[in-house]
């Protein structure tokens, strides 16, 4: 490894899911059980049926290409890329391919790999359809056209990723800018993200600016997950350093391979001179569409914060760590139900802690989302004032945490319903502290002699009150009183 | 550019998912002598490169992108009515080997 | 009995007094279907169950017309003359044809179409040739083989039909009949099958240019289905056809219509052109100037090929659907590629694969620029030459082909080239630029009817119109019917 440099560049297809209609026809985009249940005649390339352009959709794409500082075309318009493949009702698939077609050309993206900032190149970003869903059958294959004519961004950058960790680094970045911006929910576990990446190595020493030193590349097609994504791009340098170890490197040919997860090894699919070739041509169903500057501006002001300024936000105003802040943004649910408290008032610290230790535990633990469980951020601060005012222990606090999830009910009630409500004023607890110091009053003299026997007066006082007492208060009345005699 | 060939009809042909005789093989080659003639002359008007390509008929098209309103599905009776292989919802097809 | 020979305005008043109808019009027309389906198989379909409506103040209620196959109607077997789609019964109709049902327009039949639209002979269909109603030997031409042969020989006032190249105004002027496209954009293409959508237009094929321009007045409309449609609710051709020309000007080419382009014409070629001639003096009598200009002829001579490289590019994608997996007959095969092929193989006609590798092949990567891009700028240059005309004129006025309909017998569906190719080719220069274009009627050769072209700029179809009107009027082929001269 260290006698070579690794260039790595990635394709990311990602799903508009926020839009209500496909980005050609009218029918709904959303994911269905019910397979055909969301098509239109468009979407099944029945003879005489035409491309619409969703205005939604592109304006998503805009913002995606603006965002990440593409300039955007003079005119939008669509080409057709030329294949037959049984998802592909058509038989073309509506992309957009040659400059200056795409949403976005030339950009630049800054993203965090493990606390450094880096950089990498936009070659474009653009809008294109998504093919039919197809299962398969030991005898026979079907196919589900909800899939088809969904919107897909596919963004292309340089070579300029060093290593997997940079790679899938950007790809979360990515991920987080599709969902802050409300352009998609980017799950791939929904299968609305997909990448080919492309891989080569060259030795060390070369200068890696200039083309002809680059080694030979490999694409790596249909990696379905960021995991894979790292495990597709390490496995394939170690493949190609072999090569270059063992003396195959120069008879390897430029080449597409596919991940495959089970045997977490790439296949062999196809060298250059099997390369398909798609008969790009403009598409003359959908007329130039003249971008007015307007637009683009009015798109560029409607951009929400996005996840690097949230970021920026809790570690210098509110003055959380670069980890906790890290962790809250990570999740665009996540962070939109921290501020949510923040607005209703919580303090920024203590809303954080929960929310990345007892939240985000629970969540991981059971692999859930946020909406998935009963708690709401009015509940959070419920109980986080619960706490501030002593009404009930830290400790209650978790108890009544799990409590609200397991029962559905509000905090005020589960601490009602347990009567767990905590003993926090004084005129309740001094009278009760006196008599049972007044009790033991032998062991004021053992104190006096130095033993420890402030651990004693708590327990009494924890056993008057079944645990109801609010510990810091007891423990400074039995000082105070203590110190009295 | 590679001389357009028999082999290269045959493959082209086969990319196209078509079967040719070797009669329309040959009716193929005679037609695109005809074509690369004129293409050949087109080649040679002054400045032709720089000429824009015309890809649709009315340049100057203004036009509003449709909005982002869904409209009813298709009734599943009607998508299958002209298929002639599915399975309950879905359309059927022989295996599909990735 | 004898009403399919008259004209929508004609047929109009004598419903509306009623003196006949729809009923009746309805069944003579059924009739004279099956005795044309009889001589000149014209027809993929006859709908004898069609049904009769109310006839209201649209001037298309109540009266029969054809339908093109490549247009899809719900209900309707629709093939395009297509093996391929021979059992397709779609489950909506084009938005054109839906305007026409909404109008009151009764359809009585589908007519036979060059497959897919593609070919100019009305032979390549799937279910046979369809045969001049002038003379059996000779075709239609084509690709609206089938609705120009219906119009002529008297089925039905008017047919829809659909013009990728000339697929309209040729076969009008070989059956003798008026053949209109309009503006590019005007009628909704969702619904029509295409052939190249870049080029493809609907229009009508009817006997004089009243009933071209209520029929169109009657499919046009902006559809949010098709996004090259625009908005023309302020557009009103029959209504603005007043006959009124005086102050217009007109050019013919003169690479196209002077006979010494021609040093081996045919007896038939210079007959045409002498009565082309004659219908130019007809337009100075009424008080147009005509002019000849001239313009590149190596523009002219690229014309055919340009016009198959894009056209067969775009088809080979257009057609790419038609895999028999959703709709069509299902392929034999034990995988999909085999099944596709199969069923492509033995669905396409011969002149369709071949176009589809021609297609195929200007667009690879490595040839695009030399041949499909070129093609489009050269579109682009016979475009801008023919809208710098329009600065001047009001329309360019050319004859249709090189003479009367072509004998069947040894007739070509191949690209060949001959000094006519630009006579002959001329008129898919409309189609480049999406011109308005309508051909009429202008005379006989060999006893077969033969046509002349108007070509105007574009949103400018009254103005085409118009002229196309004040011509019809002082010549003698309006509402002829095809008698069979052999």
């Amino acid at each position: 490894m260290d006698k070579y440099k690794v260039l790595i560049g990635l394709e990311m297809h990602c799903e508009i899911s926020e839009t209500n209609t496909k980005v050609f026809s009218s029918a709904e985009n959303s994911y269905k059980d019910e397979p055909n249940s969301n098509v239109r005649p468009v979407d099944l390339g029945f003879p005489g049926t035409l491309p619409v352009v969703n205005k939604e959709a592109v304006k998503k794409a805009l913002m995606a290409s603006i965002i990440l500082n593409c300039k955007q075309p003079e005119f939008i318009y669509f080409e057709r890329k030329n294949y037959y493949y049984p998802d592909l009702p058509k038989g073309f698939q509506i992309t957009q391919e040659t400059k200056p077609a795409p949403v976005g050309i030339y950009g630049e993206l800054e993203y965090e790999c493990n606390g450094e900032m880096k950089k990498a190149r936009i070659n474009n970003i653009h809008l294109e359809e998504d093919a039919a869903s197809t299962d398969h059958y030991s005898r026979y294959s079907t196919i589900d056209y909800n899939r088809a004519g969904v919107p897909l961004l596919e963004l292309v950058t340089y070579p300029d990723f060093r290593s997997a960790d940079e790679a899938v680094a950007f790809l979360e970045t990515m991920r987080r800018i599709y969902q802050y911006a409300g352009i998609s929910e980017a799950d791939s576990r929904k299968g609305q993200v997909r990448c080919d990446v492309n891989v080569s190595i060259m030795d060390k020493d070369l200068d890696e600016t200039k083309e002809e030193n680059w080694g030979t590349k490999v694409e790596i097609k249909n990696v379905n997950s960021f995991s894979g994504v790292r495990d597709a791009i390490n496995y394939e340098i170690e493949r190609q350093i072999e090569a270059k170890e063992n003396g195959t490197y120069d008879e390897m040919e430029q080449q597409t391979r596919r991940w495959d997860e089970a045997s977490m090894t790439t296949i062999y699919m196809r060298g250059k001179v099997d390369a398909i070739d798609y008969k790009y041509f403009v598409e003359p169903n959908i007329p130039k569409f003249k971008l007015a500057e307007s637009w683009v501006e009015e798109i560029r002001k409607s951009i929400p914060v996005l996840a690097n300024e949230r970021k920026h936000t809790y570690i210098e105003e509110y003055g959380l760590s670069n980890y906790d802040a890290t962790i809250l943004v990570k999740e665009k649910s996540i962070s939109d139900f921290y501020e949510e408290t923040i607005k209703l008032g919580a303090d920024p610290k203590t809303s954080s802690n929960w929310m990345t230790t007892v939240i985000l535990g629970h969540l991981n633990k059971y692999e859930l989302e946020i909406k998935d469980i009963y708690l709401t951020p009015e509940y959070l601060v419920e109980l986080i004032n619960l706490v501030e005012k002593g009404d009930i222990s830290s400790k209650q606090s978790k108890e009544v945490f799990y409590k609200i999830l397991e029962d559905k009910k509000s905090p005020s009630e589960i601490v009602k319903s347990l009567g767990m409500k905590q003993i926090g004023d004084e005129d309740t607890l001094r009278p009760m502290i006196v008599k049972i110091i007044e009790e033991h009053l032998d062991l004021i003299e053992e104190y006096r002699k130095g033993r420890n026997v402030f651990d004693f007066f708590v327990g009494q006082v924890m056993k008057q009150t079944r645990g109801q007492a609010n510990p810091s208060l007891t423990a400074k009345i039995i000082k105070e009183e203590i110190d009295k005699r | 550019m590679a001389k357009f060939t028999e082999e290269m009809v045959i493959d082209y042909a086969d990319k196209l998912l078509i079967g040719l005789t070797d009669e329309e093989v040959k009716m193929v080659l005679d037609e695109f002598e005809v074509i690369d003639k004129n293409i050949s002359l087109v080649n040679e008007i002054p400045g032709i490169e720089k000429v824009e390509p015309m890809t649709h008929c009315l340049d100057d098209f203004i036009y509003e992108l449709r909005e982002d309103v869904v409209e009813e599905s298709t009734p599943i009776d009607d998508i299958l009515a002209n298929c002639d292989s599915y399975l309950n919802r879905e359309v059927k097809v022989p295996k599909v080997v990735e | 009995m004898k009403y399919m020979t008259k004209s929508i305005e004609e047929l109009h008043a004598l419903l509306k007094e009623g003196k006949v109808t729809s009923k009746e019009l309805i069944k003579e027309s059924l009739e004279r279907s099956h005795e044309v389906q009889e001589k000149y198989n014209a027809f993929v379909t006859i709908l004898d169950d069609a049904k009769e409506v109310e006839v209201t103040d649209n001037l298309l209620s109540g009266i029969p017309y054809g339908i093109k196959d490549n247009y899809s109607t719900k209900g309707i077997l629709s093939t395009g003359s297509s093996n391929t789609l021979k059992d397709y019964v779609p489950f909506f109709t084009a938005t054109s044809i839906e305007n026409l049902e909404k109008a009151g327009a009764v359809a009585v039949n589908k007519t036979v179409l060059d497959e897919f639209g593609m070919g100019g002979t009305g032979t390549t269909g799937h279910t046979g040739t369809v045969l001049n109603p002038w003379d059996k030997e000779r075709m239609c031409a084509g690709s609206s083989a089938g609705s120009a042969c219906a119009v002529a020989a008297g089925v039905y006032p008017y047919a829809t039909g659909s013009d990728t190249g000339d697929s309209i105004r040729k076969p009008a002027a070989y059956c003798g009949i008026v053949g209109y496209k309009p503006t590019y954009g005007m009628i909704s293409r969702y619904g029509l099958f295409p052939f190249a959508s870049s080029l493809d237009h609907a229009g009508v094929l009817s006997r004089n240019v009243k009933d071209a321009a209520i029929v169109i007045d009657n499919m046009k409309g902006i559809d949010k289905n098709d996004m090259t449609t625009w908005d023309s609710k302020d557009v009103h051709l029959y209504e603005s056809i007043d006959g009124k020309v005086e102050d217009k000007k007109l050019c013919y080419i003169k690479e196209i219509c002077d006979i010494e382009n021609y040093p081996n014409a045919s007896l038939e070629l210079k007959e045409h052109l002498e009565n082309f001639n004659k219908a130019l003096e007809k337009c100075k009598k009424l008080g147009m100037e005509v002019e000849e200009v001239s313009v590149d002829k190596t523009l002219l001579n690229a014309l055919a090929s340009v016009y198959v490289v894009i056209s067969c590019a775009e088809a080979t994608s257009n057609m790419s659907n038609l895999t028999g997996i959703i709709f069509g007959p299902r392929g034999e095969g034990d995988n999909y590629i085999d099944m596709m092929k199969n069923y492509r193989t033995a669905g396409f006609s011969p002149l369709i694969k071949r176009r589809f590798v021609i297609g195929s092949y200007v667009l690879q990567a490595d040839n695009k620029d030399r041949y499909f891009h070129n093609a489009q700028r050269v579109r682009r240059l016979l475009v801008d030459t023919w809208n710098k005309l329009f600065e001047k004129y009001d329309a360019v006025i050319l004859p249709v082909g090189s003479g009367p309909a072509k004998l069947l017998d040894g007739s070509k569906t191949v690209l060949e080239e001959d000094d006519t190719t630009a006579l002959e080719e001329h008129l898919q220069i409309g189609n480049f630029g999406g011109f308005p274009s309508i051909t009429i009627p202008d005379g006989f050769v060999s006893n077969l009817p033969v046509g002349l072209n108007i070509t105007g700029k574009c949103y400018d179809d009254a103005n085409v119109l118009n002229i196309a009107y004040a011509l019809e009027s002082v010549m003698d082929y309006k509402d002829q019917i095809a008698k069979e001269v052999k």
